[in-house]
């Protein structure tokens, strides 16, 4: 599976352009705010059919133009399929595959996507919420077919808290949680052993590429759920016992929907206590970490989209991060100020970006005067 | 802008499920250009409707008279009873020719978020009949979603020890091939899977 090209229109500084990509390691270079993060923004949206650094995909439509576009083109077992995604400021957002309106299905035509940008920190210095989200979308990658269970148990949530308010404000019977307690606790034992089971899969390849990467050599990651409950029987029991502070609260206070990632360092948590250094290098061994465990399971390796990895890293850690890179195969776009800021590896494809215009080697070649085709 | 009677029965049409405003009004200008006994027929047919079926008093199945069909058949094997959500359930399962036990519709599920409690639900009417008839056995057929689940579960509690409580299973639909099965109801399937040696 190989993404081979991206087209942009009016996305944020870049205008009209196309960019082709290689198969392995693609290094986008340029100076500061010459569009290199809005390309691999554009990459992003153009699968995916969102932003992966806004809410309001209407901040990524260049000023005074009435949409943004992007377009990849996606080569999978001999067939070519183009990913669109378009945002207008009257109408919205849209997403296509091959011209008619991409379903969630979709999502399988195409690389699995991994993001690392100054943005994307937050899911390392950020409350847990995020760190369980992503680990959730970790096991939907990892096992299509469980993806229900973290549905079912954020709907039986949802009712046992109606269900609390209900209670408190006099119009429930409180007997009738057991029946919520049951659900509640049927969904979230499946969604504690999913978990469990995808963090000990990326535990290992965490711990190493963490110090890889010049974090500390005793990084881990491990999840910590609240309950320790094997069965929905005891996490039922556990709910029960806290029903009257649940009822006091207004809410349900206890269950995976709390659960925590710890990312750790020299045992103490990279959220509080990370440096700057060490939470980047902390999300990259994770983005890592999920790549190896895909890769071991026999998926294809997902899409790499790294902002500005290089500069922080020594030239040491940088080689290191090229192998992980170039390692098991897949496709990566990298962005660096130049190109000797990455060393060189066997499959790389270079794309020089100047003030929003992409000029590939080809075309600085091809085209005199180096301005690139539209 | 309309006469007002016209204006009345597109008011009226816009009630209907999945009718908007503009389809209503084409639906009464094509009932106003109909000949005289195809709408009265309409309207008949609504009245009628409306007079006629009610709610078995047992089993709350729709019913012409104080009991519905099943009810009244005296074939059908009275220590069964299949729990339903809603009357339209009980025709699936009827189509089958299967099923030869009675029915019991609760007229929902359990969902807290639509403030629909236990006590909204015919649960009580179920629990009396298992009491008083010569039910041997409750058959769960609530939707296998959250609210179903849940109700079903609820229902389970409050009959176990006195009869036989099952659920229906749930996995793939038959004649169809497996490479269109979701992966949700493929790991089900897998989930419930049978020995066959």
């Amino acid at each position: 599976m190989v993404v081979e090209s991206v087209a942009v229109l009016d996305l944020r500084n870049l205008a009209a352009c196309e960019v082709e990509l290689g198969p392995g390691l693609n290094l986008l270079w340029g100076p500061n705010g010459a569009g290199k993060t809005n390309l691999l923004e554009a990459a992003y949206m153009a699968l995916a059919g969102r932003s992966c650094r806004t809410r309001d995909d209407r901040e990524a439509i260049a000023f005074g133009k009435p949409l943004a576009r992007a377009e990849a083109v996606v080569a999978a077992s001999g067939q070519r399929r183009s990913f669109l995604c378009s945002v207008s400021r009257s109408e919205g957002r849209r997403h296509l595959l091959d011209g008619s309106a991409a379903s969630p299905e979709s999502a399988a035509l195409r690389p699995a996507l991994a993001v690392f940008m100054p943005d994307r920190l937050a899911l390392i210095k950020g409350p847990p919420a995020g760190r369980r989200s992503h680990l959730d979308g970790f096991c939907a990658a990892l096992w299509p077919g469980r993806t229900e269970t973290k549905r079912r148990y954020s709907r039986a949530l949802a009712q046992r808290n109606a269900l609390v308010g209900r209670i408190r404000a006099g119009a429930a019977d409180p007997a009738s949680l057991d029946t919520w307690d049951h659900e509640l606790a049927t969904a979230g034992v499946e969604l504690i052993a999913d978990r469990r089971e995808a963090a000990e899969l990326l535990a290992p390849a965490f711990e190493q590429v963490a110090s890889d990467l010049g974090l500390a050599a005793d990084a881990s990651l491990r999840y910590r759920p609240r309950s320790t409950a094997a069965d929905p029987a005891s996490l039922a029991a556990e709910l029960a016992e806290r029903r009257d502070a649940d009822l006091a609260r207004g809410h349900t206070g206890w269950g995976p929907h709390l659960d925590e990632l710890l990312l750790e360092a020299g045992g103490r948590s990279l959220r509080r206590y990370g440096s700057q250094g060490q939470q980047r290098a902390a999300l990259l061994a994770l983005l890592f970490a999920e790549r190896r465990a895909l890769l071991a399971d026999g998926r294809p390796a997902p899409l790499m989209l790294l902002d500005d990895v290089a500069s922080e890293l020594d030239s040491e850690h940088r080689s290191l991060l090229v192998e992980h890179l170039v390692e098991g195969g897949g496709q990566a776009l990298i962005t660096a100020t130049e190109p000797e800021q990455l060393p060189r590896s066997a499959q790389r494809h270079e794309v020089a970006i100047r003030a929003g215009r992409p000029l590939t080697a080809a075309d600085r070649g091809r085209i005199r005067g180096g301005e690139a085709a539209a | 802008m309309y006469p007002q009677p016209i204006e009345r029965l597109v008011t009226e049409l816009a009630k209907l499920p999945g009718i908007g405003r503009q389809t209503a009004q084409r639906l009464a200008f094509h009932v106003l250009r109909s000949e005289d006994a195809d709408a009265l027929a309409l309207a008949d047919a609504v009245r009628e409707v409306k007079e006629k079926v009610g709610l078995c008093e047992a089993c709350f199945n729709l019913a012409e008279g104080p009991r519905c069909v099943v009810c009244e058949d005296r074939r059908r094997d009275r220590s069964l009873i299949c729990v339903v959500e809603q009357p339209a359930d009980v025709i699936p399962i009827e189509r089958t020719h299967e099923y030869r036990g009675l029915y019991h519709v609760l007229g929902g599920a359990l969902s807290p978020i639509d403030g629909i409690d236990p006590e909204d639900l015919r649960i009580a009417e179920l629990v009396d009949r298992v009491g008083a008839d010569e039910v041997t056995e409750v058959v769960l057929a609530t939707n296998p979603t959250t609210t179903g689940e849940a109700t079903a579960h609820h229902v389970a509690e409050l009959l176990r020890g006195r009869v036989t409580i099952t659920r229906l299973a749930s996995g793939l639909p038959v004649g169809a091939d497996l490479e269109h099965a979701d992966e949700v109801t493929l790991g089900r399937a897998f989930a419930g899977r049978q020995s066959v040696g």
